[in-house]
Order: structure tokens, then sequence, then C-alpha cells
């Protein structure tokens, strides 16, 4: 299956600057949780698994992948019914396969499985653009794996499946208007929803995000710790494992939702110059592959991976400031979490797929 | 499968949309962190160190007091306090009532202190124990602090501590947490321990020393990480004071053995020096080192014995015949009568239409000034009191040290109350009767002194008349050497006249006699030593009251007084005892000779005596103990040896 001549089409840079991201979350969590610790190993055995799933996902032709992409698709919706009947609790969650050896999150691995099958479903379609029956059909195939993890509840993630739908969509020729009719409804909509169909705890969360002062032993807490911690960085941060913030715990979570920040406290400005260069760079090299690819799977494919990666990141790096209300969204590739570091490797896998195969037939 | 060109197109063209919309939002992003950590740096730079710095006090060890001869009166130990960190408790109340259950303590006491303090900082430490018993630490040790008893902190503090429990403690006062009147006043932090009375309160700022902090860097929770850095405490500045231990020592056994209250003060007549000052009943300073539990508190205010008062001071007193002494000064110098100048007593005289009584009965017969003295015969005390008047008689207790306060080095001394017409009109709006000066002549009526200032007349009398300020606190060491205490330069000089050496020494025959020939004194009598003294009564309650009140009860029973100096011609010492409820002041005078006992034994170097009780009937209080007090010696002292004084 990998020759000599697809190894040689295989996009080393995108590697690497993925690699070096995965290194510095790595040296990151060591700092945030005080050194060689469960946390650290775990996911140093994580980033194992998770190049060997890359190497995986990059090695089966992504066209015999989206041939199989409604089994797939099919897989990982049981997997998240199987979640609500016997998954394990934890924070009041019910996100985890207890798989003995280790906690399996299918929601991470359902952003992948649905740029793969939507991308298989919208390429197959009619060239000339989208129609109205395909984008309903769309919209179904995300809707189902959103609610059943939004029930979870874990909001967070089944939100960064929206923008695969939207970038595969757009990319399969949504017409600009849709687009505009889409931000006029959702302006409108979002006070309904504010005080409707929002839990109060979710309404609190964005509460106390405009006022943290308000809440500053509480909700606001993180939120105005997140912005100390960046701040108290500097420009040339505080030092590897110097970060008072992190190390003396007034951060939660650091290795976690936090981990960008406890970066910018020890790295300072320059390290986040770097980081915020490495995505940058990831972002912008994998929608070239999705430009060079050799069919509209391969581009979809790309682009919808890289929407549920590029949401996240932009997203947990701007609560990291303490910008935006703080959720529980990792940060994709440097963030402690075994599934999701899987998962966002594979989905790397699945890109440089697409882009050493541009040649072949 | 190949893509039509036109769909490529549109393709390339959303694609680079996208791209440049992403490269926008990372520009934004990175403008928002050079925003945080280049331009607001230090703002966000401080509030991070507001989080994670502490600067704790470190609590400075007092002053050391140390007696004459460097004998140690008041040292510090290390106390273990148990407190409670707001900050680091996790649920308040439960720490609170399992530190209560662990500790036996109330919880709702416990509950009300935290309330106090509620205004203060999280972190600082609300003490609850303040000084804990090694039983109350282990049992709060053996609990995990940072889960069962969150919060919970034991920490190691200075403490006052007094080593010899109530010997001089009114003198040395005690110590306790800095009022709100302190604070704002005196610049004091909330929390210090400071001195509330005696020396520790006169010299609390020598004393106090500077307390010292700590930077430290605390967690999240508060717990303490490490020590940043530490500016450490210095100790308060030595302080040495003129009391003689042993002669302090020596008036507590004398009066413990006879079961008196009252006070006694012994001073060096050369300087001024306080060699004893004592008042009895004492407390325990000890009990206030750290904070007073409060039914302690109320049970020495409310003891009818006033533990608390220093009666040296404090307690003003009838001076009875004692005031025949300034009466005698007065006298001479104001040439009413000359030393040899004898006076009739029949045993009472008639002035202003009133007969006033000897004490002798039969009357003393033709008296000159020692022998009046000696006899402490009223007729001729009324005879020249008369011939004074009473602006004359207050002048020269004034001049004596007698009227006024001392000027002692110690808080809340009350002023000695001599009468003169200008006072009695001020306090009462009358004129002053020619009557009264006869009371006053024999030291009745409105007399009313404190055995500090009838210390102090004696001492007066010893030097010839002129008047010394008595100070307590003499030298302090200021961490290399020993310097003179600091001093106002008004009290350093004696003042007043001279007397003329006849008058003083007609004055010193006449207590010589009263001491060594037939006068009421002749207990305090030491052979080779030529003591001088004078006893006197004071009356509680008229005769007539006393009738009235018809039972014998202790508290109305005169008081006895004994003013003393030695050696007669070249006088050292001088000073008072006074024994409340004594019924005479000859009662007093064994004390008076114990002190002097024990100062030549400790001039000379010799053994210390032991306080032997008279064994005469009437001079010790039902109840009282009649056995010698506890000896205190040396090391190495025999019994024999301590017993030397020779019996009385």
């Amino acid at each position: 299956m990998v020759n000599r001549r697809l190894l040689e089409h295989i996009d080393w840079a995108l590697l690497l600057a993925v690699l070096a991201l995965c290194a510095l979350g790595l040296a990151t969590i060591y700092s945030a949780t005080g050194g060689a610790t469960t946390v650290y190993w775990t996911q140093v055995y994580a980033l194992v698994l998770g190049l060997l799933a890359l190497v995986v996902a990059m090695s089966i032709d992504y066209r015999l992948l989206g041939d199989t992409s409604h089994l797939i698709y099919l897989g990982i919706v049981l997997l998240l019914v199987a979640v609500m009947a016997v998954g394990a609790v934890r924070g009041g969650a019910r996100r985890w396969l207890d798989l003995g050896v280790f906690n399996l999150q299918p929601s991470e691995f359902a952003k992948a499985a649905l740029a793969l099958v939507l991308a298989k479903f919208l390429a197959d379609g009619d060239r000339r653009g989208l129609s109205n029956q395909q984008l309903r059909m769309a919209c179904v195939m995300t809707a189902v794996p959103v609610l059943l993890i939004a029930r979870q509840p874990d909001l967070g993630t089944a939100v960064t499946l929206l923008p695969v739908l939207l970038v595969v969509t757009i990319a399969a020729g949504l017409p600009m208007r849709y687009l505009a009719a889409l931000a006029i409804v959702a302006a409108i909509a979002a006070p309904l929803i504010y005080t409707f169909a929002l839990q109060d705890y979710q309404r609190g969360r964005i509460e106390t995000f405009l006022d943290p002062e308000k809440d500053a032993r509480g909700a606001g807490y993180q939120q105005i710790q997140a912005r100390i911690t960046v701040g108290s960085g500097g420009l040339w941060g505080q030092g590897f494992m110097q970060g008072n913030q992190a190390q003396l715990r007034f951060l939660p979570v650091s290795h976690n939702d936090f981990i960008f920040s406890v970066l910018a406290e020890e790295q300072g400005f320059v390290g986040v110059v770097v980081a915020l260069g490495l995505y940058l760079f990831v972002i912008i090299r994998s929608i070239d592959a999705a430009r060079l690819a050799k069919d509209p799977l391969g581009s979809y494919l790309v682009l919808g991976v890289l929407a549920s990666f590029t949401f996240q990141v932009i997203y947990n790096i701007t609560m990291s400031a303490g910008l935006v209300p703080v959720k529980g969204l990792t940060l994709p590739l440097m963030s402690y979490g075994g599934s999701s570091l899987i998962a966002t490797l594979a989905a790397f896998g699945l890109i440089l797929n697409v882009r050493m195969r541009r040649f072949t037939n | 499968m190949t893509v039509p060109a036109e769909e490529r197109f549109r393709l390339a063209l959303r694609l680079r949309w996208l791209q440049g919309t992403t490269v926008a939002v990372f520009l934004l992003l990175a403008g928002v962190f050079w925003y945080y950590q280049v331009v607001q740096h230090a703002r966000f730079r401080e509030m991070a160190e507001n989080n994670h710095l502490r600067t704790m006090p470190m609590r400075a060890p007092r002053g050391v007091i140390v007696d004459r001869r460097g004998e140690v009166l008041v040292d510090n130990r290390r106390a273990l306090m148990i407190a409670i960190v707001r900050e680091q408790s996790r649920d308040l109340d439960a720490t609170i009532v399992r530190l209560a259950q662990v500790l036996d303590l109330d919880d709702g006491e416990m509950r009300a202190l935290v309330q106090r303090h509620r205004r203060e900082p999280t972190y600082r430490p609300i003490v609850i124990v303040p000084d804990a018993t090694l039983a109350q630490v282990a049992a709060v040790s053996a609990r995990r602090l940072d889960h069962e008893l969150s919060g919970v902190i034991v920490q190691e503090v200075p403490t006052r501590e007094y080593p010899q429990a109530t010997l001089a403690a009114h003198l040395i006062g005690y110590v306790g947490e800095a009022s709100e009147q302190q604070t704002t006043q005196d610049g004091l932090t909330a929390g210090a321990v400071v001195g509330q009375s005696g020396i520790e309160r006169i010299y609390n700022r020598l004393l106090m020393g500077e307390d010292g902090s700590r930077r430290v860097v605390v967690n999240s929770v508060g717990r303490e990480i490490r020590t940043l850095d530490a500016l450490p405490p210095s100790e308060g500045q030595r302080v040495r004071v003129s009391i003689d231990a042993a002669m302090q020592r020596a008036a507590d056994d004398a009066f413990t053995a006879l079961g008196y209250a009252g006070a006694a003060v012994v001073l060096d007549v050369r300087n001024g020096d306080v060699l004893t000052m004592t008042s009895r009943p004492a407390y325990d300073p000890n009990a206030f080192a750290s904070g007073i539990d409060r039914s302690t508190w109320a049970a020495l205010n409310t003891d009818a014995q006033r533990p608390l008062q220093n009666r040296a001071i404090q307690g003003r007193y009838s001076p009875g015949s004692t005031f025949k002494i300034a009466m005698a000064a007065a006298a001479l110098e104001e040439g009413i009568v000359t030393p040899d100048e004898k006076i009739f007593c029949p045993g009472g005289a008639t002035f202003f239409g009133r007969f006033f009584k000897c004490n002798a009965a039969h009357g003393h017969g033709w008296m000159d000034l020692a022998h009046a003295l000696e006899k402490s015969c009223n007729v001729y005390f009324y005879t020249v009191g008369n011939k004074l008047g009473i602006e004359r008689i207050h002048a020269w207790a004034d001049r004596l040290g007698l009227a006024g306060r001392s000027g002692i080095d110690l808080p809340n001394e009350v002023p000695s109350l001599v009468p003169s017409p200008e006072w009695k009109r001020q306090r009462t709006g009358e004129r002053w009767y020619a009557g009264e000066t006869i009371s006053v002549s024999i030291g009745q009526g409105q007399v009313s002194v404190t055995p500090m200032s009838m210390a102090l007349m004696m001492a007066s009398i010893a030097r010839g008349g002129e008047r010394l300020t008595p100070r307590l606190v003499t030298d302090v060491f200021d961490g290399d050497a020993w310097s003179p205490a600091p001093r106002e330069a008004s009290t350093t000089a004696p003042v007043g006249p001279r007397l003329k050496p006849e008058t003083v020494a007609a004055i010193h025959e006449g207590l010589w006699l009263a001491v060594n020939g037939s006068g009421t004194a002749r207990s305090a009598r030491i052979a080779g030593r030529d003591v001088a003294g004078k006893t006197g009564t004071a009356q509680v309650i008229s005769n007539e009251g006393k009738a009235r009140a018809g039972a014998n009860r202790a508290d109305l029973r005169d008081h006895g007084w004994f003013v003393f100096m030695a050696p007669k011609d070249r006088p050292e010492v001088a000073g008072v005892v006074f024994a409340e409820h004594a019924e005479h002041g000859s009662s007093a005078a064994p004390i008076a000779r114990h002190l002097l006992e024990t100062y030549f034994a400790g001039k000379d170097g010799a053994a210390l005596p032991t306080f032997a009780a008279p064994a005469v009937p009437g001079t010790v209080v039902p109840g009282g103990p009649a056995a010698p007090a506890a000896p205190r010696r040396p090391v190495g002292t025999t019994a024999a040896a301590a017993g030397d004084g020779a019996p009385w």
C-alpha cells in the first residue's frame, strides 16, 4: 500500500510541525503537573498510540476509507449510543467508555468520522453545486452525533462538529446567500436560545464571562486567573517550571484546558508566537493539501477534519487569554487527553494521506 | 476521477478566503497576547504576586528583665499556638467543629472568636489556643492537617515567662494584646503583644523589640510553599531593675508567714533605687502571658482583696503616728520648738473647745522632741501642730515627698494627700477649721498617703531633707553594653532644702529610741545595725463606727504602719511596711526587721536569714500561718547558717 513513490510525497514539514506541537504540549504538561507524573506518562503512551494511528490513517488509501465511510460513521454512532448506555461518569458527564486499560472518548473520533462521511457524501453528488436535498441530508448526518454528544452532556465537543458541516458544505459550493441567511438567523436566535434553551449553568457561564469580577471566587475565578497567568508571563516568560500561577495551582486544570496559559506564563510572548506560528503553519499547510487534492473527496476530507481542529485551536487559545467563556474544550495536540491526541493525530494522518496521494490513481 | 477546472477554481478561491481568514484570526490572537504579556505585563505581574506572596509577621521576643544582681525576673519561652488560617480552610465550619472536638473546647465560642476577626485578611492566623499544652498539640498533629483539619496551623511564638511567678508582679506588670486605642495612638500593629501595666507598660518601647517578617510563597489554597526572604525579629532590650530579688522574696515570705495583706517599699537613700516593692496579695503575671482567660480575669477583678492593685503606689491610707516625723521636721525647721524644748503631756489636751486624748491615758509627762517621737506622744504634736498651722504642715509634708506623686517609673500612681485650706476649698467649698489641724498633726483626719510616699519621706529624712525620685529601671542593655536607662532630667537630682543638722539629729535620735529604747517598734531592733523607725496605726473606721458595726470583723481592724531607716548615723536604706488590718504598727515591724536583715546579709555576703514569726499573741491573724514560710536560700547554704540571724 505504501510504496516508495508515496513515501516521497509525504508532507514532512507538516508532520514535523505537528510533532513539534506534540512535544511542546508534552513539555508543558510535564511542567504543569510537576514532573514525570502519571499524567505525563499517559500522554507519552497516547502519543505513541497516536503516531500509530497516524501511520494507519495515512496508509490506507482515503478513497478506500471513503467507500467504507458509512460503516465508520455507523460504528461511531453506535459507540456514542454505547456511551449513553454504559459510559463511565466523571465530573458529572458520561463521556467515556471504560476499556479497562484506558478510557476511550468516542466523541473525539466522531469529528474525523463525520468529516469522512460528509466528504464522501458531498463529493459523490452533483458536481455543479450543492443541492438542497444534499444539504438537508448533510445536516441530518451532522445532527445525529451532535445531539448524542450534547446529551452526555459535552456541549463543547458537540459544537466542534458544526464547523465540519459548515466548512465542507462551503467547499462543496454552499451558496453564499445561505451563509448570509445563517448569520441573520443566528443573530435572531441567540437571545432566544439564551433565554429558553440554555441550562442555568450555561447561562451562568456566559454572565460570568461578561463580568468575571461578579463571581471572582467562583466561576469568574478561572477567567481572571487565566488572564493573570498569561499577563504575568511577559515577553520572555518565567521559565520552564517557574510559572507561579500554574505551579501554585491558581489556575485549575492547567495541564488540560489551560495548557496554553501555562505556556504563555512560562515561555512568555516569545513562546506564544512560536506556538501560534506552528499552529498557523499546520493549518495553512493543510489548506494547501486540500487545494492540491486530486479529487473533491480529498479536499472535503482535509477541510472537514481541519475545520474542527482549527475551531478548537482558536477557541481554546482565546479562552486561555480569558477572552471567551470557559468551556471544557482542549487544545488539540497540546492538551492532556489520550483520545483527543490519538484522534487528532489520526486526522492528520488523513490529511497526509490525501496530500501524498495527489498524483495516484 | 478528476475535478473539472471550473470547480477547482471555485474551490481554490474559497480556500484562499479560508486561509486569509485564518491568518487574520491568528494575527489578532498574537495582538491580544502582545497586549496582555508585554503592554500590560506589569499590572498582571503584580496581580500574580498578590496571589502568591504573603508577608507573615514574626514576633520579636520581649526584653529580659533582671534584678540588680542579674537574677532573671522576666524571661521568654517558646509557646506553641494553635490557630486557624481561613484562607487554607476548605470548609471553615467543619474545621471549627472538628478542632473544637479534638481540643475539647466549645465550638460556639470558637465560632464567635473567628467571627470577631472576620474583617482581617483571610491569610492572617486567628489564634484559637495561644499557649497550647503538649497534649493539645499532639491531638491536633495526629490529624491530617491538610484534610481533617484544613486551615489549622501550629506555630511557635515567643511568649513572656515570669519564672518568679508572683514575685514583684505589680511592678513588673503584665502583657496583653494591644487595645484599639493603643493601635491607633501608639502606632502599634493590631494583635501585637504589649505591656499593659507596670514596667512592661512604661518601658514597652524598649522591651518590645522589632517584629520581623517573612515573605512566603503560598499556593492557591494558601499553603506555604517556601520562604522567599525573611527579616528576622530583633529581641527587645534587656532591662535591669533596682530590685533586690532576695529582699523582695524576704518581704513576701514575711507577709505570707504573718498572713497579712499590705505593701512594703525599701529605697536606697543614696540614689533612689527601689530595692523592694511588694504588694500583697499578688497575682501571677504568667496568667496574662498569652491572653488571660475570662474566668481568671473576672476572678482577679472581683476578688475583695484586690490582688491587681499595687498597694504601694495605688493604695491610700491614713498614716497615723508615722506622720509625726514630718511634723517634727516642720516644727524644728520653722522654729516652733527647739530639740531640747519640753512640752508637758497630761494624757490629753483641749483645743478649740474639744478634748483630744493622748495614747497614754495618764500622760507622758515632760517630753522633748526625740522622746515625743519615741513614745509617739500625741499631746506634743497637737501642740506644735496647732502652732504650725495647716499651711506650713502641708508645705513640709510636700517638701519631704509625702504629698503628691513620688514620680517613680510606674504607671497609674495615685497622689498622696496632705490637706491644705486651698484643697479643702476646692473640694468642699468650705473653709479650713483650725480644729482639723489638731487631727492632722497626728496623721488623722484628711491625711491619706501611699506606702510609696511614706518610704520617700523616710528617705528624705534619712538624707537630711533632700527628696529623691525613686526609680526602678536603672540600666538598659543595648546589645553590647549596659548603659543607664533614659531618665527625665528633673528626676535625676535630689530636690528641696537640706534640714538643719540639729533637726536631723533630733529626729534620727527619736526614731532610734522608738526601736532601740522603750518605744513601740522594739521588734524591729537588730543588734549593731542602729535601726531607726516609727510605728503608726491607721484607723479604718472611727471607734464609734466600730462600736456601731458591732462585730469584730477583720476588715474593720486598724492598719499597721512601720517606717524605718538604717543605720541611723549613715543611712543606707529607708522604707515602709504597711500591714492591712494588723491592728498595730508594731505588727508590721518584724517584716521590716526581716527585710533589713536580708539587706545587710546581702551587703555582707552572709547567708540570707529565714523569717521567724513572732510568737506575740494578737499579731497573728486567725487562720494565718504561724510557721515560718518555706525558706528560699541559695544553694550551698546550710539550714544552720540560714538560721544564723539572732532569733527574735
